[in-house]
């Protein structure tokens, strides 16, 4: 972790007691985020988790994806680790896909196509295109870097708090900004809604239902929109369990062209 | 082939398709909680596949224009067994294939393996698919067999590797960690045989599909003819290193049997790879050296000489949804002035640095539901040339269309690609996935 890293850290850390105390004082924006980053990405040290994804295009034609997702995140908004198993549909069936989220850079991400026996790295570049054909993007399912972000917070009401995104580098995202709503119960982001450089808004992220598990509010379902070429995909989660104890080793090419039974089985099962 | 066998498949997968209810019930009550499909309970699952292709004009050697015409029915299955063996499970791919180019109905087994894990071993034995490399279409270190014959008429990416009966195992470790893999029964590639595809034939000076097809004689099944290939990798860092070795056949043959009568030479090969992340995209570097073991001097024009292989890469997102791939690759032939020396044909043997270049464009658009892709071969060497552009169109969850070219060309018949040049040819695909 570089300086400018850790002072950054050390400064969230600060802010937070200091929030903690004077909580009747709004936090800044980058707390703010901080705080909305692990509660939407780092519950638990680790966590297991069912998805299932419904594609619909601007036509109301429909497309299906089911998938198990492991993750792992040694400490809290430092680098994570994912494991995505896919069992649905029957093309895809046993498709798995790796992610080594670095903080200090670029992610590093594998697909394992069994049919070719094949190991697929894919380019850190491309996280901003579709995860699987749906609306969402690699990106949204293993987060964007806090500091990849200018923040600002717009507004604060009962609920929220409204806060307004611009990328450091335009050239590397679609979006000139964003805006998003953040619970300031759960932290969790409930609405997020990416506009162009005219203003006009191309793609909404809502969450239509938090649950808390263990004792992590949890989204478990989600939806997100194409608003330009219209189309959105619905996403559920089920079967989340925290802190499981997942080793290292879930989190290798391993795992990958062998993915680990025993974690991925549904708890309780 | 005649049009009435397409068209009675084509029937057939649509009257086929009308009865498999489509796993909708796992799927329609969304909301549900008991609607969530059990990931781990087995379940049939495959594919049934009609494909066409064909040259566009009569190739004179084979005589005729089908270069592709089947109906292929795919079974899959997948068991899981508790127990004291962690990750126990039993892998099964059948292929049901009936082939109107050659006249065949068959039956081939893509995958039929055991596997499990030990401590820090994985062990998978039976039939498998075999890949490692770093190549892209490229191989340089992966010496498991190749389906060529599928990959120039345009089925499936996926039939470009042909399973090997094998016993496999990896070994993860803090250090390294390792591949063993031991194949007892030698499987070659599907190379060309005349049967379908024409090829320049040196003696007889230009292109020839024989009749009957060529067939060659596999190396017994014995201890001493088992084939060993080994990996040794390891991620430092975002750096993916591994190092390699081979000891088994070439898997085209040569003739150097008793008159001329087609066997497989035999071979060793270490090389070594590097892919890393570099900018916006990913680098790539392999290297392999060939020996050939039946001819060491390269004195026996009959066999494969010495060869080093070369390969640098790199793969970008070049514009969103649309990446750009680029491979520089070269072949240099060993003992090269010994080869034209005793070759009875010299000017047909290959330059003793055979260079090619290629390139990897894919569009992805409507949700990923339309790929356009162009994979191009191109060599400043041969002055040859290979175009394979394919657009995939995912319709939904069970339909799939696929279509693309194989385009071949060149200035002289008797280099690599050229001499394809009559096999070039057009083919789609229709599959309902079940």
């Amino acid at each position: 972790m570089s300086l400018p890293d850790t002072l950054k850290m050390f400064t969230a850390v600060a802010a937070l007691s200091v929030a903690a105390s004077v909580c009747a004082q709004a936090p800044d924006a980058d707390t703010i985020v901080e705080r909305a980053n692990l509660a939407a990405y780092y519950a638990g040290a680790d966590g297991r988790s069912e998805a299932r994804m419904r594609i619909f295009d601007a036509q109301g034609n429909e497309q299906r994806r089911q998938f198990t997702v492991l993750r792992r995140n040694p400490t809290p908004a430092g680098d994570q680790q994912f494991l995505v198993v896919f069992s649905q549909p029957a093309d895809v069936r046993g498709t798995t896909f790796l992610v080594h989220k670095n903080v200090g850079g670029d992610d590093d991400r594998w697909l394992y196509l069994p049919g070719l026996d094949l190991v697929k790295r894919i380019a850190a570049g491309d996280k901003r295109t579709s995860f699987v054909g749906s609306h969402y993007y690699y990106e949204d399912v293993s987060g964007r870097r806090p500091d990849e972000d200018h923040h600002e917070l717009v507004g604060t009401d009962d609920e929220h708090f409204q806060l307004r995104h611009r990328p450091v580098d335009p050239s590397s995202v679609e979006f000139a900004e964003y805006t998003t709503w953040i619970d300031r119960e759960t932290w969790l982001p409930m609405r997020i809604e990416y506009r162009d450089a005219s203003g006009r808004p191309i793609r909404r992220v809502e969450v239509q239902k938090v649950e808390t598990i263990g004792g992590h509010p949890t989204v478990t379902a989600s939806r997100i929109s194409d608003l330009v070429g219209g189309g959105h995909t619905d996403m559920q989660f089920r079967f989340i369990d925290y802190d499981l104890g997942l080793p290292d080793g879930v989190f290798t090419e391993r795992a990958l062209r062998n993915p680990p039974a025993d974690w991925l089985e549904r708890p309780g099962s | 082939m005649s049009r009435w066998y397409l068209a009675l498949c084509t029937a057939g997968l649509l009257a086929f398709s009308s009865f498999v209810p489509a796993q909708e019930d796992d799927w329609d009550d969304w909301g549900e909680d008991d609607a969530w499909s059990e990931t781990s309970e087995p379940t049939w699952t495959g594919f049934v596949e009609v494909a066409a292709g064909s040259r566009w004009q009569e190739d004179d050697a084979v005589g005729r224009y089908a270069t592709l015409g089947e109906l292929r029915a795919r079974l899959e299955r997948t068991w899981t067994f508790d127990g004291a063996l962690a990750n126990n499970r039993l892998d099964l791919r059948l292929d049901a294939l009936g082939d109107a180019v050659v006249d065949d109905l068959d039956a081939s087994v893509r995958e039929l393996a055991w596997g499990f894990s030990t401590g820090r071993w994985d062990w998978r034995t039976g039939r498998q698919v075999l890949t490692w490399g770093t190549g892209d279409l490229l191989f340089l270190n992966d010496l498991f067999p190749k389906g060529w014959v599928s990959f120039f008429i345009g089925r499936d990416d996926e039939y470009l590797k042909v399973p090997s009966d094998a016993v496999r195992l990896t070994g993860y470790f803090d250090a390294v960690n390792l591949d063993i893999v031991a194949i007892p029964s030698f499987t070659p590639d599907e190379w060309l045989t005349g049967e379908r595809l024409s090829f320049y034939s040196p003696a007889a000076g230009g292109i020839v599909a024989p009749e009957p097809p060529l067939s060659a004689h596999d190396p017994s099944m014995s201890v001493a003819n088992t084939e060993w290939a080994l990996r040794a990798f390891r991620n430092v860092q975002g750096n993916e290193l591994a190092l390699y070795g081979y000891s088994g056949f070439y898997h085209q043959p040569s003739p150097t049997g008793p008159n001329g009568a087609l066997e497989y030479a035999e071979m060793r090969a270490l090389g070594a790879s590097w892919r890393r992340p570099l900018g916006p995209g990913l680098f790539n570097a392999e290297v392999s050296r060939y020996d050939s073991t039946d001819d060491p001097d390269g004195t026996d024009p009959a066999i494969p000489n010495d060869q080093y292989r070369f390969l640098l890469g790199y793969e970008w997102e070049a514009a969103r949804n649309f990446n750009v791939a680029f491979q520089y690759y070269v072949e240099w032939t060993l003992n090269h002035d010994a080869l034209l020396a005793n070759s009875p044909w010299p000017e047909d043997e290959v330059d003793e640095r055979r260079t090619w270049l290629t390139n990897r464009l894919t569009w992805r658009t409507r949700q990923e539901r339309v790929t356009w892709s162009l994979f191009t071969f191109w060599s400043p060497t041969d002055n040859d040339h290979y175009l394979r552009p394919q657009v995939t169109w995912r319709m939904n969850d069970t339909w799939q269309l696929a279509a693309g070219g194989n385009l071949f060309g060149g200035r002289h018949p008797n280099t690599f690609f050229a001499q394809f040049e009559d096999d070039s040819n057009v083919y789609a695909r229709l599959r309902f996935n079940y």
